[in-house]
């Protein structure tokens, strides 16, 4: 009975940890075998099962970090995220198998962006790297990683899809998508038209093969 | 059917509350106010004061302020963003906590020291970590050219409060000067003399008050150049 209460004890901190630290540190643990299965009854038809995402302006989740995953599927499914396409199909995930699907997108081999326009890589590498003190635009670098490897708490970006992620920064700017804490809007509304195409190019061009996964 | 019309009412509420640009800087009474006590004490403040600091949490919390200021916390002379390693971790809570509440202007970094992005107990942290941090080996330096003039006027009247080798004093929130970018010290030694510094103290505003744009920047360039381990340059 005592050895009992001690584990619901260590239970319920548990869940006031989780539910102090969240959204940033949502449980994550999944089974990749589980996910899946998971994955090929609700997200292949726009992910793929490679996580390709053949379908336009659609994420790439190859090797995505599984802490945002989860915390992007929860944010939908609590409306604090809103796609039409996602809204049509999160509901066919449960609680239970957000982790598992996100370990699955996060273990699948790096697939190498699509770079669209070249030119443009030489001005996006200066504003990924180095920012514009001129309209205070940080460095993407400073959250996402010299390579864009993200961490557990900002999403990998190398090799994503050039159409997503000009999407994404026309939501942030437009103030559609704020549940990053606001910060990505401060950004995207700092930084001018070329300065956002030339770094989503310069995003897909980059490739990291391994990084550690919490 | 419903799950639809629940998607599309997430839908119009998420664009009802969507807002083109993010929320501003809040502004708090400073120097300008009849009554302003410097660096009076604050519910933020003391809580961060009070944190027993992680300087490791510190180190991840701090990705937010990176992209400006350098993962080895030595700033942009170039750019005026101060260098933040080695700094008095009692001088950068006050100052984070300041422009998080308006007292001290800086509509370009608020959005990241906000305090839906770092909690005071953060703050303390990130602060925790910058001041364990080495001073890098280099920063921006003035023209060199005016340097007698410039110690003369350091030693007459910054050393009684910056100390002889511009190091400051954390118990009294006075930042470190040695080595800090030149361009940083003489843009914020202008706006202290003029008003434009909000969060200032009044001690420093009178002790500069006569300065010249020349002796602002020969001071500048000298405290550019002291360092706590060695003699200046």
């Amino acid at each position: 009975m005592r050895l009992l209460a001690i584990q619901l004890l260590v239970v319920l901190t548990g869940c006031v940890g989780v539910l102090s630290a969240a959204p940033l540190f949502a449980q994550t643990k999944g089974d990749p075998e589980m996910g899946a299965t998971i994955a090929a009854r609700v997200c292949v038809a726009c992910h793929a099962e490679d996580g390709t995402s053949p379908m336009p302006n659609t994420p790439r989740l190859a090797r995505q970090h599984a802490t945002y995953l989860v915390k992007q599927m929860k944010d939908y499914r609590a409306g604090r995220r809103t796609n039409e396409v996602m809204g049509n199909f999160i509901g066919g995930l449960t609680d239970e198998e957000i982790p598992h699907v996100a370990a699955y997108y996060a273990a699948l081999q790096v697939i190498p962006g699509v770079v669209t326009d070249p030119s443009l890589l030489e001005l996006g590498r200066r504003v990924y790297d180095d920012g514009n003190p001129g309209s205070g635009i940080p460095a993407c670098s400073g959250c996402h990683g010299d390579e864009g490897e993200g961490t557990r708490r900002f999403p990998r970006l190398a090799g994503q899809d050039v159409g997503y992620t000009l999407e994404q920064m026309r939501r942030y700017a437009a103030g559609e998508r704020t549940n990053d804490r606001g910060l990505m809007q401060t950004v995207a509304d700092r930084m001018s038209e070329a300065e956002t195409l030339a770094v989503a190019q310069y995003i897909a061009s980059l490739i990291v093969l391994d990084t550690e996964e919490e | 059917m419903i799950i639809r019309l629940v998607c599309l009412g997430a839908l119009v509420l998420a664009a009802g509350s969507a807002s083109a640009s993010p929320p501003a800087q809040p502004r708090a009474p400073g120097i300008e106010s009849p009554g302003y006590v410097w660096n009076a004490p604050n519910e933020d403040q003391m809580i961060a004061l009070a944190h027993r600091a992680d300087p490791s949490n510190g180190e991840e919390v701090y990705a937010v302020c990176r992209g400006c200021h350098q993962a080895d916390g030595s700033g942009r002379g170039d750019a005026i963003y101060p260098q933040l390693a080695g700094q008095h971790a009692s001088v950068l809570i006050k100052q984070m906590i300041d422009v998080r509440a308006g007292r001290r202007d800086n509509p370009k970094m608020h959005p990241f020291v906000a305090d839906w992005v770092v909690s005071s107990e953060e703050v303390a942290d990130i602060a925790a970590y910058l001041s364990q941090l080495p001073i890098p080996p280099t920063n921006l330096k003035g023209e060199g050219t005016d340097l007698t003039r410039g110690q003369a006027l350091y030693e007459k009247d910054c050393a009684i409060c910056h100390g002889a080798q511009g190091e400051g004093d954390a118990a009294e929130f006075y930042p470190r000067v040695a080595h800090q970018h030149y361009s940083y010290l003489d843009h914020e030694s202008k706006l202290i003399r003029d008003g434009g510094r909000r969060n200032a103290n009044p001690e420093m505003v009178k002790a500069i008050k006569g300065y010249s744009d020349a002796d602002i920047a020969a001071v500048s360039d000298y405290m550019s150049r002291l360092s706590t381990e060695s003699p200046p340059e």
